[in-house]
């Protein structure tokens, strides 16, 4: 199957200030692929570059298997901006309609649908709306056509908690119809449980692409056993994937790589009153993997 | 009629109703005025009105006759405020087009739309032209009635060639505002060029004529295809509003080539 988005040494520079140098990447069908980085790292450039509002300095993307340039195939992607502009006395019903109509035609029933989901206003003039509302609108006409791609950048930006986890219940039915999508977001914690690959990037390159199942694998995690009686450290000692042993009288502490099978069967010997295993920091791991493996990499680019 | 077409005629609504209504009472004010000023010929006859300075006189179009219907409508309708009211209402629409919503942040959403970007320009120009000549409709309907109802003896076809040229100046300005955004996407730039063109092509077409130094440069000012046929007068300056509607067209072009080229909100 073809990559729903494909760059080759996709590059742009504004005037002589770096947005994004050198960047090939390729996002598959049906995946969601979490685009990472910090302030002014290249994600919105990356994106208004694969969706043809700026244009390359150098290399090529493809979208769907065509040159975005060609617009028919926009009504195949819904797009969320990172800088949401909403104005004027409008309301955001009767901008849904028009988006959807050069679309090529949405309900108004879906449109409802989803405004009902994420308690949206559509009534009221736009250039009125909080950022939250306004920020759901811009959710409900990137999702509201269906398309085959969405492209969402900081889509959970202004979202109560309660929004994002609907947001989120959102992208995975996106997901499991099989379609694809791109969001980008400042920490991995956002995207890490919808996200089946992430990319980083950090001014203006791309310093590593990862599985999150294969991140989850490499997770480090703190484990911590609160015993009735103080238990001697040769019991613990030499245990496949723990590290960072500390036994004080009743208590040990480790974190553990990978399965925590033989750490539990040699706690079990004794009698546990409290146990605490943090979840694993993948935002730690991550940074900690890009530092090392791509970290000279990364600082060359800078 | 296309949907960017109408969408944008819709965002245009409440502005284009405010200029017809303004545009209308200011004209209908000028002409109420009309039959005290024919009872006083000598206030303002051939004499009073030579008393004014030259270069001013030049200004206002030559201030040749104030007493006859078609001086009077020339004058103070078809002269100066009549062109540069359409002139400033068009350039504002002009610069909604591109360049605003451009600044604004919304024209983002709207060139990610399965619309290809030179149509996207070609529509926002139809937009612009269909609100001017809905503009120009209405006032010339109500300008014809009211210089009836004074009795001014201007021909239909002399107010419509006088109105048809407000139109295509004012549409030559709206596309100059228009392009200028499309290839810089600053409406401060486009107000600006606009504002310079208008100024200084009036001045240069009304002067000009009795100031041989600058003289030629009547040639390049949009208002002199509009002003030196005297349509008022003479009837439809058919060659003149040729150039006018080219340029037009020249300009659209511009704008839909350089728009098409560029980064949009950069
Ligand atoms: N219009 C512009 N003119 C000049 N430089 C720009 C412009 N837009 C972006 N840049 C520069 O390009 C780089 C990448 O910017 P970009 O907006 O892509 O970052 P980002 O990853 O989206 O950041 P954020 O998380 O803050 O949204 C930054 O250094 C930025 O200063
Ligand atoms: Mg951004």
């Amino acid at each position: 199957m073809t990559a729903v988005v494909r760059t080759e040494g996709l590059t742009k520079f504004y005037g002589d200030r770096r947005g994004l140098e050198d960047l090939d990447l390729e996002i598959r069908p049906g995946e969601v692929f979490g685009y990472l980085g910090p302030n002014g790292a290249g994600k919105t450039t990356t994106i208004r570059l694969i969706l043809d509002v700026i244009r390359p300095t150098r290399g090529r993307v493809t979208v769907l298997g065509t040159d975005p340039r060609d617009a028919r195939v926009r009504a195949r992607i819904g797009y969320l901006p990172g800088e949401l502009a909403l104005e004027g006395r409008e309301r955001a019903r009767d901008y849904l309609a028009f988006l959807g109509g050069v679309r090529g035609g949405v309900s108004r029933e879906r449109i409802d649908a989803l405004a009902e989901r994420l308690e949206a206003d559509l009534s009221a003039p736009m250039g009125r709306l909080s950022k939250g509302n306004k920020q759901k609108v811009g959710l409900i006409q990137a999702f509201m056509h269906e398309p085959e791609f969405l492209i969402l950048d900081e889509p959970t930006s202004g979202l109560d908690p309660l929004v994002q986890q609907e947001f989120l219940a959102m992208v995975r039915e996106v997901r499991a119809s099989g379609r694809t999508v791109l969001m980008s977001s400042h920490v991995l914690a956002e995207v890490e449980n919808v996200s089946d690959r992430v990319g980083i990037v950090r001014a203006g390159r791309l310093v590593a692409v990862e599985d999150i199942a294969a991140l989850r694998e490499k997770a480090v995690r703190l484990v911590e056993f609160h015993f009735d009686a103080p238990v001697p450290r040769e019991a613990f000692e030499g245990l496949a994937g723990v590290r960072d042993l500390r036994v004080e009288g009743a208590s040990v502490r480790c974190t553990i790589d990978g399965r925590p099978d033989a750490l539990v069967k040699a706690a079990a010997r004794f009698t546990v009153v409290h146990m605490v295993s943090a979840e694993p920091d993948l935002e730690e791991i991550f940074l900690t993997y890009y530092s090392e493996e791509g970290g000279h990499h990364a600082r060359a680019g800078v | 009629m296309p949907v960017l077409v109408s969408k944008s005629l819709r965002d245009y609504r409440r502005s284009l109703v405010g200029w017809t209504v303004g545009i209308t009472a200011f004209f209908a004010l000028y002409l109420s005025f009309y039959p005290s000023i024919t009872k006083d010929p000598e206030l303002y006859g051939r004499a009073a009105l030579a008393k004014f300075p030259g270069a001013m006189r030049d200004l206002m179009g030559g201030l040749e006759d104030f007493t006859s219907g078609v001086g009077y409508l020339h004058s103070l309708v078809y002269q100066l405020f009549g062109p540069m009211l359409f002139v400033v209402c068009a350039a504002i629409l002009g610069n909604r087009a591109l360049a605003q919503p451009e600044e604004s942040g919304t024209l983002e959403l709207t060139v990610t739309l399965p619309v290809d970007r030179r149509r996207l320009v070609f529509e926002r120009f139809a937009a612009l032209a269909l609100g001017l000549l809905g503009l120009a409709v209405v006032t010339f309907l109500a300008v014809w009635a009211l210089s009836s109802a004074v009795d001014m003896n201007v021909a239909f076809d002399r107010i419509l060639a006088g109105h048809t040229g407000i139109l295509l100046l004012s549409l030559l300005f709206g596309t100059l505002a228009l392009a200028v955004g499309a290839a810089t996407g600053r409406r401060g730039i486009a107000m600006a060029v606009v504002g310079v063109v208008a100024v200084g092509g009036y001045v240069v077409e009304s002067m000009g004529r009795n100031v041989d130094a600058i003289s030629w440069l009547r040639w390049i000012s949009p208002f002199h295809y509009y002003l030196d046929g005297r349509p008022l007068y003479q009837g439809f300056p058919t060659g003149d509003y040729l150039v006018l509607a080219g340029a037009t067209v020249v300009l659209l072009l511009t704008a839909i080539l350089a728009f098409d080229r560029r980064d949009v909100g950069v």
